[in-house]
């Protein structure tokens, strides 16, 4: 994989068994650089704090969607570039269109598998 | 113009039974009506617990499985370790054993992270119950405009003892506050010198 294991990872769930999920599968993956938030405003806010090389939002928040967080991230300058991998309930093919219109780089369906996840970062860091 | 009157009021007095005969309907369904309206909140409360009780249950096999992630990687360094002093002593036979203790490991590990990914069901039963909630509150908004706009007089609490659906919701109810953690029962048994 030519993900940077360095790299700071941020992970945005409401629910705290997912957020620990995916902390978890990304550290059998060998990132140990993770850091967490609750929803898309906490991530926004930590995003502008921070460097973050990758981030895995769920879509369903409150306070701040994942798809509006998505497009916040890509109309802030300093943002816009960073990766950005939904992992959500959301299965509508209007939801995923959506996702894509609004600049995400992969999509993940839960539930998901460790493999599953593997495979979508490899592709976002080809 | 007699005929006309005639039927106008024929049409009148149909309507009239209309209304009189939705009017009975609707009041013996009132009972119903009013019981629903109360449980609506106690259900809507069940099931908000049943999120949490899945969470909590999911938190602690997560940190199980981490104990146990944990243990795996520290007893897989220690394995390397060995493995690698057993090579340079040239016991390759015992070096290859302990490697496949490492395999047996790595397979376990695999199944550890599986085990993580599976509990991704909470999320996905948090997200529905929240929904059930969200339409309980919905139907139980409508019922309480029902019995406003009906000025149904019979007391709630009677209501809310009609019914098996109600029974069964009492029960729960008084399940959820006669339970009691061990821990509070083990003191109250200390106290009656239990040990």
């Amino acid at each position: 994989m030519l993900a940077d294991p360095n790299m700071k990872i941020l992970v945005v769930d409401d629910m705290v068994t997912m957020r620990r999920i995916v902390k978890n599968i990304l550290k059998q993956l060998g990132f140990a650089n993770i850091d967490e938030a609750e929803n898309g405003q906490e991530a926004l806010q930590k995003l502008r704090a921070d460097t973050f090389g990758f981030v895995v939002s769920d879509w369903n928040m409150p306070v701040m969607t994942g798809i509006d967080m998505l497009r916040a991230i890509r109309s802030d300058e300093r943002l816009k570039t960073t990766p950005v991998l939904m992992v959500t309930a959301e299965a509508q093919q209007s939801n995923l269109v959506e996702a894509v219109q609004a600049g995400v780089n992969n999509y993940i369906v839960k539930p998901f598998t460790a493999e599953t996840l593997k495979e979508k970062i490899a592709k976002i860091f080809k | 113009m007699h005929n006309q009157e005639h039927k106008l009021y024929e049409k009148l007095g149909a309507l009239t039974c209309f209304v009189d005969n939705a009017m009975k309907a609707i009041l013996t369904v009132t009972p119903q009506i009013i019981s629903s309206s109360t449980q609506l909140p106690t259900a809507a409360s069940h099931l908000s617990d049943l999120s949490k009780m899945t969470e909590d249950g999911t938190l602690e096999v997560m940190r199980l499985t981490e104990m146990i992630q944990d243990h795996h990687e520290q007893m897989a360094k220690d394995l390397s370790s060995v493995v690698e002093v057993l090579q340079a002593m040239d016991c390759a036979t015992l070096a290859g054993r302990l490697q496949n203790v490492t395999s047996v490991l790595d397979r376990d590990g695999n199944c550890l992270t599986e085990i993580m990914t599976a509990l991704s069901f909470q999320d996905l039963v948090a997200q529905r119950v929240k929904r059930l909630v969200a339409v309980l509150d919905e139907v139980q908004g409508r019922l309480m405009e029902l019995v406003v706009m009906f000025g149904f007089q019979e007391s709630c609490e009677a209501a809310r003892d009609a019914g098996t659906a109600g029974d069964l919701l009492k029960q729960l109810e008084e399940s959820k506050t006669t339970v009691m953690k061990q821990k509070l029962a083990d003191d109250i048994l200390a106290q009656f010198g239990f040990k």
